[in-house]
Protein backbone atom coordinates (compact mmCIF):
# COMPACT_ATOMS: atom_id res chain seq x y z
CA UNK A 1 0.00 0.00 0.00
CA UNK A 2 1.29 3.43 -0.93
CA UNK A 3 2.07 5.63 2.03
CA UNK A 4 -0.23 8.57 2.47
CA UNK A 5 1.47 11.96 1.92
CA UNK A 6 2.12 13.74 5.16
CA UNK A 7 0.62 17.13 6.02
CA UNK A 8 2.30 18.47 9.12
CA UNK A 9 0.48 20.88 11.41
CA UNK A 10 0.45 21.94 15.05
CA UNK A 11 -2.17 22.26 17.74
CA UNK A 12 -1.55 24.81 20.51
CA UNK A 13 -3.40 24.64 23.81
CA UNK A 14 -2.62 28.15 25.09
CA UNK A 15 -4.41 27.61 28.41
CA UNK A 16 -1.65 25.23 29.43
CA UNK A 17 1.09 27.75 28.62
CA UNK A 18 3.14 28.85 31.64
CA UNK A 19 4.99 31.49 29.63
CA UNK A 20 8.29 29.90 30.66
CA UNK A 21 9.69 30.44 27.14
CA UNK A 22 11.51 27.10 27.16
CA UNK A 23 10.29 26.67 23.57
CA UNK A 24 12.07 29.85 22.50
CA UNK A 25 15.30 28.74 24.18
CA UNK A 26 15.14 25.20 22.80
CA UNK A 27 14.51 26.52 19.30
CA UNK A 28 17.41 28.92 19.58
CA UNK A 29 19.75 26.10 20.63
CA UNK A 30 18.49 23.66 18.01
CA UNK A 31 18.57 26.07 15.08
CA UNK A 32 21.52 28.26 16.13
CA UNK A 33 19.38 31.40 16.22
CA UNK A 34 21.25 34.40 17.70
CA UNK A 35 19.82 36.19 20.73
CA UNK A 36 18.54 39.14 18.69
CA UNK A 37 16.04 36.98 16.82
CA UNK A 38 13.51 34.30 17.58
CA UNK A 39 11.51 31.85 15.50
CA UNK A 40 8.68 31.20 17.99
CA UNK A 41 7.45 34.04 20.20
CA UNK A 42 4.92 34.75 22.95
CA UNK A 43 1.88 36.99 22.70
CA UNK A 44 1.20 38.10 26.24
CA UNK A 45 -2.01 39.73 27.31
CA UNK A 46 -3.28 41.03 30.63
CA UNK A 47 -6.71 42.51 31.29
CA UNK A 48 -8.52 43.98 34.27
CA UNK A 49 -7.36 45.22 37.66
CA UNK A 50 -6.29 43.04 40.58
CA UNK A 51 -7.96 40.97 41.98
CA UNK A 52 -10.19 40.72 38.94
CA UNK A 53 -7.70 40.22 36.20
CA UNK A 54 -6.74 37.85 33.48
CA UNK A 55 -3.30 37.07 32.10
CA UNK A 56 -2.71 34.85 29.13
CA UNK A 57 0.11 33.90 26.81
CA UNK A 58 -0.26 32.50 23.33
CA UNK A 59 2.79 30.99 21.74
CA UNK A 60 3.06 31.71 18.05
CA UNK A 61 5.37 30.88 15.18
CA UNK A 62 5.17 30.48 11.42
CA UNK A 63 1.72 29.12 10.60
CA UNK A 64 3.03 26.93 7.75
CA UNK A 65 0.13 28.19 5.64
CA UNK A 66 -1.49 26.05 2.98
CA UNK A 67 -1.44 29.00 0.56
CA UNK A 68 1.53 30.98 1.84
CA UNK A 69 1.77 34.62 0.77
CA UNK A 70 5.52 34.55 1.39
CA UNK A 71 6.01 31.78 -1.16
CA UNK A 72 3.87 33.58 -3.73
CA UNK A 73 5.76 36.86 -3.57
CA UNK A 74 9.28 35.41 -3.39
CA UNK A 75 11.06 36.52 -6.58
CA UNK A 76 13.56 33.67 -6.68
CA UNK A 77 11.57 30.73 -5.33
CA UNK A 78 13.85 30.59 -2.28
CA UNK A 79 10.74 30.33 -0.09
CA UNK A 80 8.92 27.19 -1.05
CA UNK A 81 6.23 24.81 0.10
CA UNK A 82 7.36 21.26 0.75
CA UNK A 83 4.99 18.42 -0.17
CA UNK A 84 4.54 17.72 3.56
CA UNK A 85 3.15 21.25 4.04
CA UNK A 86 6.16 22.88 5.66
CA UNK A 87 7.22 26.27 4.28
CA UNK A 88 10.99 26.59 4.16
CA UNK A 89 13.58 29.10 2.96
CA UNK A 90 16.43 27.90 0.78
CA UNK A 91 19.15 30.24 2.02
CA UNK A 92 21.24 29.77 -1.11
CA UNK A 93 18.54 31.30 -3.28
CA UNK A 94 17.40 34.03 -0.86
CA UNK A 95 18.56 37.48 -2.01
CA UNK A 96 17.37 39.23 1.14
CA UNK A 97 14.77 41.47 -0.51
CA UNK A 98 12.43 40.95 2.51
CA UNK A 99 9.29 41.00 0.38
CA UNK A 100 8.19 37.78 2.14
CA UNK A 101 8.46 39.48 5.54
CA UNK A 102 6.19 42.25 4.34
CA UNK A 103 3.74 39.76 2.83
CA UNK A 104 3.49 37.54 5.92
CA UNK A 105 0.29 38.40 7.83
CA UNK A 106 1.80 36.94 11.01
CA UNK A 107 5.16 38.73 10.87
CA UNK A 108 6.68 35.30 11.45
CA UNK A 109 9.87 35.93 9.51
CA UNK A 110 13.00 37.85 10.40
CA UNK A 111 16.01 39.17 8.54
CA UNK A 112 19.40 37.86 9.62
CA UNK A 113 21.63 40.90 9.24
CA UNK A 114 24.74 38.73 9.62
CA UNK A 115 23.77 36.32 6.84
CA UNK A 116 21.76 38.70 4.67
CA UNK A 117 18.91 36.21 4.38
CA UNK A 118 15.44 35.68 5.82
CA UNK A 119 14.73 32.95 8.37
CA UNK A 120 11.65 31.42 9.94
CA UNK A 121 10.32 28.39 11.79
CA UNK A 122 10.47 25.28 9.66
CA UNK A 123 9.14 22.78 12.23
CA UNK A 124 12.80 21.70 12.71
CA UNK A 125 12.90 19.77 9.43
CA UNK A 126 16.31 18.38 10.35
CA UNK A 127 14.78 16.72 13.44
CA UNK A 128 11.77 15.39 11.53
CA UNK A 129 14.22 13.61 9.24
CA UNK A 130 15.57 11.78 12.29
CA UNK A 131 12.09 10.82 13.42
CA UNK A 132 12.00 13.45 16.19
CA UNK A 133 9.42 16.15 16.86
CA UNK A 134 10.31 19.90 16.68
CA UNK A 135 12.48 21.16 19.56
CA UNK A 136 9.76 23.47 20.92
CA UNK A 137 7.31 20.56 21.11
CA UNK A 138 9.76 18.25 22.82
CA UNK A 139 10.89 20.74 25.43
CA UNK A 140 7.52 22.19 26.47
CA UNK A 141 7.00 21.21 30.15
CA UNK A 142 3.22 21.58 30.04
CA UNK A 143 2.68 20.00 26.62
CA UNK A 144 1.14 23.09 25.07
CA UNK A 145 2.13 22.12 21.55
CA UNK A 146 1.02 18.94 19.80
CA UNK A 147 2.75 18.27 16.51
CA UNK A 148 1.54 15.73 13.99
CA UNK A 149 0.29 14.67 10.61
CA UNK A 150 -3.17 15.91 9.57
CA UNK A 151 -3.46 13.04 7.13
CA UNK A 152 -2.98 10.44 9.86
CA UNK A 153 -6.39 9.90 11.49
CA UNK A 154 -4.73 8.05 14.36
CA UNK A 155 -2.46 10.95 15.36
CA UNK A 156 -2.99 12.84 18.60
CA UNK A 157 -3.28 15.99 16.50
CA UNK A 158 -6.16 14.59 14.42
CA UNK A 159 -7.87 13.40 17.57
CA UNK A 160 -7.70 16.85 19.17
CA UNK A 161 -8.94 18.57 16.03
CA UNK A 162 -11.93 16.26 15.74
CA UNK A 163 -12.91 16.38 19.41
CA UNK A 164 -12.06 19.92 20.48
CA UNK A 165 -13.06 23.38 19.31
CA UNK A 166 -10.27 25.47 17.89
CA UNK A 167 -9.62 28.78 16.20
CA UNK A 168 -7.19 29.96 13.57
CA UNK A 169 -5.41 33.30 13.65
CA UNK A 170 -6.28 35.79 10.88
CA UNK A 171 -8.02 33.26 8.62
CA UNK A 172 -9.31 36.27 6.67
CA UNK A 173 -5.80 36.71 5.27
CA UNK A 174 -6.66 33.75 3.07
CA UNK A 175 -3.36 31.98 3.53
CA UNK A 176 -4.76 28.84 5.17
CA UNK A 177 -2.81 28.84 8.47
CA UNK A 178 -1.97 25.46 10.00
CA UNK A 179 -1.47 26.34 13.66
CA UNK A 180 -4.67 25.40 15.45
CA UNK A 181 -5.40 27.11 18.77
CA UNK A 182 -7.64 25.06 21.07
CA UNK A 183 -10.41 27.02 22.73
CA UNK B 1 8.25 41.05 15.51
CA UNK B 2 6.91 43.75 13.21
CA UNK B 3 9.68 45.87 11.75
CA UNK B 4 10.01 48.42 8.97
CA UNK B 5 11.90 46.46 6.34
CA UNK B 6 11.73 48.74 3.35
CA UNK B 7 13.17 52.17 4.03
CA UNK B 8 14.55 55.18 2.22
CA UNK B 9 16.34 53.22 -0.50
CA UNK B 10 13.04 51.71 -1.59
CA UNK B 11 11.21 55.06 -1.35
CA UNK B 12 13.86 56.61 -3.59
CA UNK B 13 13.75 53.74 -6.03
CA UNK B 14 9.97 53.90 -6.33
CA UNK B 15 10.24 57.61 -7.06
CA UNK B 16 13.13 57.36 -9.52
CA UNK B 17 11.63 54.35 -11.34
CA UNK B 18 8.34 56.21 -11.70
CA UNK B 19 10.12 59.37 -12.84
CA UNK B 20 11.90 57.50 -15.62
CA UNK B 21 8.71 55.72 -16.65
CA UNK B 22 6.95 59.11 -16.87
CA UNK B 23 9.79 60.71 -18.83
CA UNK B 24 9.83 57.86 -21.31
CA UNK B 25 6.04 57.81 -21.61
CA UNK B 26 5.77 61.51 -22.41
CA UNK B 27 8.76 61.34 -24.74
CA UNK B 28 7.24 58.35 -26.57
CA UNK B 29 3.88 60.12 -26.86
CA UNK B 30 5.61 63.15 -28.39
CA UNK B 31 7.51 60.85 -30.74
CA UNK B 32 4.24 59.76 -32.33
CA UNK B 33 3.46 63.34 -33.32
CA UNK B 34 6.80 64.76 -34.39
CA UNK B 35 8.01 64.90 -37.97
CA UNK B 36 11.61 64.06 -38.64
CA UNK B 37 12.24 66.94 -41.07
CA UNK B 38 10.28 69.68 -39.30
CA UNK B 39 11.10 71.35 -36.03
CA UNK B 40 8.03 71.10 -33.82
CA UNK B 41 7.36 71.36 -30.09
CA UNK B 42 7.05 67.59 -30.03
CA UNK B 43 10.65 67.18 -31.14
CA UNK B 44 12.09 69.02 -28.16
CA UNK B 45 9.85 67.18 -25.70
CA UNK B 46 10.63 63.80 -27.22
CA UNK B 47 14.36 64.47 -27.33
CA UNK B 48 14.67 65.85 -23.80
CA UNK B 49 12.51 62.99 -22.43
CA UNK B 50 14.60 60.41 -24.26
CA UNK B 51 17.83 61.95 -22.96
CA UNK B 52 16.65 62.09 -19.34
CA UNK B 53 14.70 58.82 -19.07
CA UNK B 54 17.40 56.15 -18.60
CA UNK B 55 19.30 57.73 -15.71
CA UNK B 56 16.89 57.96 -12.75
CA UNK B 57 15.78 54.36 -13.15
CA UNK B 58 19.39 53.20 -13.33
CA UNK B 59 20.17 54.94 -10.05
CA UNK B 60 16.95 53.42 -8.68
CA UNK B 61 18.04 49.93 -9.69
CA UNK B 62 21.36 50.43 -7.93
CA UNK B 63 19.49 51.47 -4.79
CA UNK B 64 17.38 48.31 -5.05
CA UNK B 65 20.47 46.17 -5.36
CA UNK B 66 22.08 47.80 -2.33
CA UNK B 67 18.93 47.23 -0.33
CA UNK B 68 19.31 43.46 -0.69
CA UNK B 69 20.84 41.32 2.05
CA UNK B 70 24.08 41.07 0.04
CA UNK B 71 24.20 43.28 -3.02
CA UNK B 72 26.28 40.79 -5.03
CA UNK B 73 23.50 38.21 -4.89
CA UNK B 74 21.17 40.28 -7.08
CA UNK B 75 21.99 38.08 -10.10
CA UNK B 76 19.91 35.33 -8.52
CA UNK B 77 16.83 37.40 -9.36
CA UNK B 78 17.62 36.72 -13.01
CA UNK B 79 18.05 32.99 -12.64
CA UNK B 80 14.27 32.72 -12.12
CA UNK B 81 11.10 34.12 -13.60
CA UNK B 82 8.15 33.67 -11.28
CA UNK B 83 4.98 35.07 -12.78
CA UNK B 84 3.16 34.97 -9.42
CA UNK B 85 5.73 37.25 -7.81
CA UNK B 86 5.36 40.96 -8.66
CA UNK B 87 9.00 41.47 -7.72
CA UNK B 88 10.19 38.84 -10.16
CA UNK B 89 8.15 40.32 -13.00
CA UNK B 90 9.34 43.78 -11.98
CA UNK B 91 13.03 42.82 -12.02
CA UNK B 92 12.78 41.60 -15.59
CA UNK B 93 10.68 44.58 -16.58
CA UNK B 94 13.33 46.93 -15.21
CA UNK B 95 16.07 45.26 -17.24
CA UNK B 96 13.95 45.54 -20.36
CA UNK B 97 13.04 49.15 -19.63
CA UNK B 98 16.65 50.14 -18.98
CA UNK B 99 17.68 48.68 -22.31
CA UNK B 100 14.85 50.29 -24.28
CA UNK B 101 15.39 53.65 -22.57
CA UNK B 102 19.11 53.54 -23.39
CA UNK B 103 18.48 52.63 -27.03
CA UNK B 104 15.87 55.38 -27.23
CA UNK B 105 18.31 57.87 -25.73
CA UNK B 106 20.86 56.87 -28.36
CA UNK B 107 18.31 57.07 -31.17
CA UNK B 108 17.59 60.69 -30.31
CA UNK B 109 21.23 61.82 -30.51
CA UNK B 110 21.95 64.03 -33.49
CA UNK B 111 24.63 62.96 -35.91
CA UNK B 112 27.09 65.46 -34.44
CA UNK B 113 26.38 64.28 -30.91
CA UNK B 114 26.89 60.67 -31.95
CA UNK B 115 30.18 61.44 -33.63
CA UNK B 116 31.34 63.42 -30.62
CA UNK B 117 30.38 60.53 -28.34
CA UNK B 118 32.25 57.92 -30.32
CA UNK B 119 35.26 60.20 -30.73
CA UNK B 120 35.60 60.32 -26.95
CA UNK B 121 36.00 56.54 -26.65
CA UNK B 122 39.38 55.46 -25.27
CA UNK B 123 41.71 53.53 -27.56
CA UNK B 124 40.77 50.07 -26.36
CA UNK B 125 37.07 50.74 -27.02
CA UNK B 126 37.50 52.30 -30.44
CA UNK B 127 35.95 49.21 -32.06
CA UNK B 128 32.60 50.37 -30.61
CA UNK B 129 32.71 53.05 -33.30
CA UNK B 130 31.18 50.40 -35.57
CA UNK B 131 27.95 50.92 -33.61
CA UNK B 132 27.61 54.45 -34.94
CA UNK B 133 24.29 53.76 -36.63
CA UNK B 134 21.69 56.31 -37.52
CA UNK B 135 18.51 55.23 -35.72
CA UNK B 136 16.44 58.32 -36.61
CA UNK B 137 13.88 56.27 -38.50
CA UNK B 138 13.56 53.79 -35.67
CA UNK B 139 12.45 56.35 -33.10
CA UNK B 140 8.77 55.71 -33.61
CA UNK B 141 9.19 51.95 -33.48
CA UNK B 142 11.24 52.19 -30.29
CA UNK B 143 8.52 54.41 -28.82
CA UNK B 144 5.83 51.87 -29.71
CA UNK B 145 7.79 49.05 -28.06
CA UNK B 146 8.81 51.14 -25.08
CA UNK B 147 5.46 52.76 -24.30
CA UNK B 148 3.82 49.65 -22.78
CA UNK B 149 7.07 48.81 -20.96
CA UNK B 150 7.17 52.28 -19.41
CA UNK B 151 3.54 51.93 -18.32
CA UNK B 152 4.54 48.54 -16.90
CA UNK B 153 7.38 50.06 -14.86
CA UNK B 154 5.14 52.90 -13.67
CA UNK B 155 2.33 50.61 -12.60
CA UNK B 156 4.45 47.76 -11.29
CA UNK B 157 5.77 49.76 -8.35
CA UNK B 158 2.18 50.07 -7.15
CA UNK B 159 1.37 46.44 -7.91
CA UNK B 160 4.40 45.45 -5.81
CA UNK B 161 2.75 47.07 -2.80
CA UNK B 162 -0.88 46.39 -3.71
CA UNK B 163 -0.34 42.64 -4.11
CA UNK B 164 0.37 42.23 -0.40
CA UNK B 165 -2.79 40.99 1.31
CA UNK B 166 -1.44 41.43 4.80
CA UNK B 167 -0.96 45.21 4.56
CA UNK B 168 -4.46 46.72 4.34
CA UNK B 169 -3.09 50.17 3.53
CA UNK B 170 -1.73 48.82 0.25
CA UNK B 171 -4.06 46.00 -0.62
CA UNK B 172 -6.13 47.71 -3.32
CA UNK B 173 -5.71 48.05 -7.06
CA UNK B 174 -6.00 51.83 -6.67
CA UNK B 175 -2.44 52.00 -5.35
CA UNK B 176 -1.11 50.74 -8.69
CA UNK B 177 -3.14 53.33 -10.59
CA UNK B 178 -2.20 56.08 -8.17
CA UNK B 179 1.49 55.30 -8.57
CA UNK B 180 1.16 55.15 -12.35
CA UNK B 181 -0.43 58.58 -12.73
CA UNK B 182 1.88 60.07 -10.15
CA UNK B 183 4.81 58.63 -12.14
CA UNK B 184 3.54 60.11 -15.41
CA UNK B 185 2.96 63.44 -13.72
CA UNK B 186 6.48 63.53 -12.25
CA UNK B 187 7.84 62.73 -15.73
CA UNK B 188 5.92 65.70 -17.11
CA UNK B 189 7.15 67.89 -14.27
CA UNK B 190 10.79 66.97 -14.92
CA UNK B 191 10.32 67.96 -18.57
CA UNK B 192 8.64 71.22 -17.60
CA UNK B 193 11.57 71.92 -15.30
CA UNK B 194 14.03 71.08 -18.06
CA UNK B 195 12.30 73.26 -20.65
CA UNK B 196 11.31 76.20 -18.43
CA UNK B 197 14.92 77.36 -18.31
CA UNK B 198 15.37 77.74 -22.05
CA UNK B 199 13.79 80.38 -24.26
CA UNK B 200 10.98 80.01 -26.79
CA UNK B 201 9.46 76.94 -25.21
CA UNK B 202 5.91 78.27 -24.86
CA UNK B 203 4.43 75.69 -27.19
CA UNK B 204 6.21 72.83 -25.47
CA UNK B 205 5.13 74.00 -22.05
CA UNK B 206 1.56 74.42 -23.21
CA UNK B 207 1.49 70.80 -24.33
CA UNK B 208 3.15 69.56 -21.16
CA UNK B 209 0.79 71.60 -18.97
CA UNK B 210 -2.20 70.05 -20.69
CA UNK B 211 -0.84 66.54 -20.27
CA UNK B 212 0.23 67.14 -16.70
CA UNK B 213 -3.18 68.53 -15.76
CA UNK B 214 -4.78 65.33 -17.11
CA UNK B 215 -2.42 63.18 -15.05
CA UNK B 216 -2.89 65.20 -11.86
CA UNK B 217 -6.68 65.25 -12.17
CA UNK B 218 -6.64 61.48 -12.63
CA UNK B 219 -4.32 61.16 -9.65
CA UNK B 220 -6.66 63.27 -7.54
CA UNK B 221 -9.67 61.22 -8.55
CA UNK B 222 -7.84 58.04 -7.57
CA UNK B 223 -6.88 59.36 -4.14
CA UNK B 224 -10.51 60.24 -3.42
CA UNK B 225 -12.00 56.78 -4.07
CA UNK B 226 -9.00 55.24 -2.32
CA UNK B 227 -10.03 57.10 0.83
CA UNK B 228 -13.79 56.69 0.40
CA UNK B 229 -13.62 53.02 -0.47
CA UNK B 230 -11.17 52.42 2.35
CA UNK B 231 -13.52 54.02 4.87
CA UNK B 232 -16.34 51.79 3.60
CA UNK B 233 -14.19 48.68 3.78
CA UNK B 234 -13.48 46.23 6.61
CA UNK B 235 -12.15 47.33 10.00
CA UNK B 236 -8.52 46.53 9.18
CA UNK B 237 -8.58 48.91 6.20
CA UNK B 238 -10.35 51.62 8.19
CA UNK B 239 -7.73 51.26 10.92
CA UNK B 240 -4.91 51.47 8.39
CA UNK B 241 -6.35 54.68 6.94
CA UNK B 242 -6.14 56.22 10.39
CA UNK B 243 -2.41 56.51 9.71
CA UNK B 244 -3.19 59.35 7.30
CA UNK B 245 -6.46 60.44 8.90
CA UNK B 246 -5.23 61.67 12.26
CA UNK B 247 -2.23 59.36 12.57
CA UNK B 248 1.50 60.07 12.16
CA UNK B 249 1.32 60.64 8.39
CA UNK B 250 -1.61 63.06 8.38
CA UNK B 251 0.34 66.28 7.81
CA UNK B 252 2.70 64.67 5.34
CA UNK B 253 -0.20 63.30 3.33
CA UNK B 254 -2.69 66.12 3.46
CA UNK B 255 -0.59 69.26 3.70
CA UNK B 256 2.62 68.32 1.95
CA UNK B 257 1.46 65.74 -0.61
CA UNK B 258 -2.16 66.60 -1.28
CA UNK B 259 -1.91 70.36 -0.68
CA UNK B 260 1.55 71.36 -1.86
CA UNK B 261 2.45 68.39 -4.06
CA UNK B 262 -0.78 67.90 -5.97
CA UNK B 263 -3.45 70.59 -5.64
CA UNK B 264 -1.15 73.64 -5.62
CA UNK B 265 0.68 72.72 -8.85
CA UNK B 266 -2.64 71.68 -10.37
CA UNK B 267 -4.11 75.11 -9.62
CA UNK B 268 -0.95 76.84 -10.88
CA UNK B 269 -1.05 74.96 -14.18
CA UNK B 270 -4.79 75.46 -14.60
CA UNK B 271 -4.34 79.15 -13.86
CA UNK B 272 -1.71 79.39 -16.61
CA UNK B 273 -3.49 77.28 -19.19
CA UNK B 274 -7.24 77.78 -18.83
CA UNK B 275 -7.39 81.52 -19.75
CA UNK B 276 -5.37 80.73 -22.85
CA UNK B 277 -7.71 77.92 -23.87
CA UNK B 278 -10.85 79.92 -23.15
CA UNK B 279 -9.88 83.14 -24.93
CA UNK B 280 -7.62 81.55 -27.55
CA UNK B 281 -4.85 83.98 -26.65
CA UNK B 282 -1.21 83.25 -27.14
CA UNK B 283 0.32 81.29 -24.29
CA UNK B 284 2.75 83.30 -22.16
CA UNK B 285 4.32 81.51 -19.30
CA UNK B 286 6.29 82.60 -16.32
CA UNK B 287 9.32 80.36 -16.15
CA UNK B 288 9.64 80.69 -12.38
CA UNK B 289 6.04 79.70 -11.83
CA UNK B 290 6.49 76.76 -14.21
CA UNK B 291 9.63 75.66 -12.39
CA UNK B 292 7.96 76.06 -9.00
CA UNK B 293 5.00 73.92 -10.08
CA UNK B 294 7.37 71.27 -11.42
CA UNK B 295 9.42 71.18 -8.23
CA UNK B 296 6.23 70.87 -6.16
CA UNK B 297 5.04 67.95 -8.30
CA UNK B 298 8.38 66.17 -7.99
CA UNK B 299 8.34 66.69 -4.22
CA UNK B 300 4.75 65.47 -4.06
CA UNK B 301 5.62 62.33 -6.03
CA UNK B 302 8.42 61.57 -3.62
CA UNK B 303 6.24 62.18 -0.57
CA UNK B 304 3.47 59.97 -1.91
CA UNK B 305 5.91 57.08 -2.07
CA UNK B 306 7.36 57.93 1.32
CA UNK B 307 3.92 57.90 2.95
CA UNK B 308 2.83 54.70 1.22
CA UNK B 309 6.01 52.74 1.91
CA UNK B 310 6.15 53.59 5.60
CA UNK B 311 2.44 53.73 6.44
CA UNK B 312 1.85 50.51 4.52
CA UNK B 313 4.40 48.65 6.58
CA UNK B 314 2.91 50.00 9.78
CA UNK B 315 -0.54 48.76 8.82
CA UNK B 316 -1.49 45.20 9.68
CA UNK B 317 -4.47 42.93 10.05
CA UNK B 318 -5.79 42.86 13.57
Amino acid sequence: MATRPKRYAMVVDSKKCLNCKACVVACRAENSVPLDYSRPWMNEETRGVWPRLMASSHPEQCHQCAHPACVRVCPTGASYHRPDGIVVVNQDDCVGCRYCMIACPYDARFFRQDKGVVEKCDFCVQRLGRGQVPACVETCPSKVRVFGDLNDPGSKLSELLSTREYRLKKPEAGTGPQIYYLI
Amino acid sequence: MKTIEWGFLIVNYLFLGGLSAGLFFVSALATFFYRIDEPSPYTRIARLGAFLAPWPVMIGCLLLIFDLGHWYRFYKLFLHLRLVSPMSIGSWLLVLFNLVALVNCYAWLTENQRSALFAKLPGALQFLGNLNYDLDHWRRRIAIVGLPISVGVGIYTGVLLGAVQSRPFWNTNLVAQLFLFSALSTGCAALILGLAGSKRTAQELRLLYGLDICFMVLEFFIVLPYLIHGELSVQAVQDSLKLILGGPFTILFWVLFMGLGLLTPLVIELRELVPVMVSNREFHYNRFVAAAAAVLILGGGFLLRYVFVFAGQMSAMQ
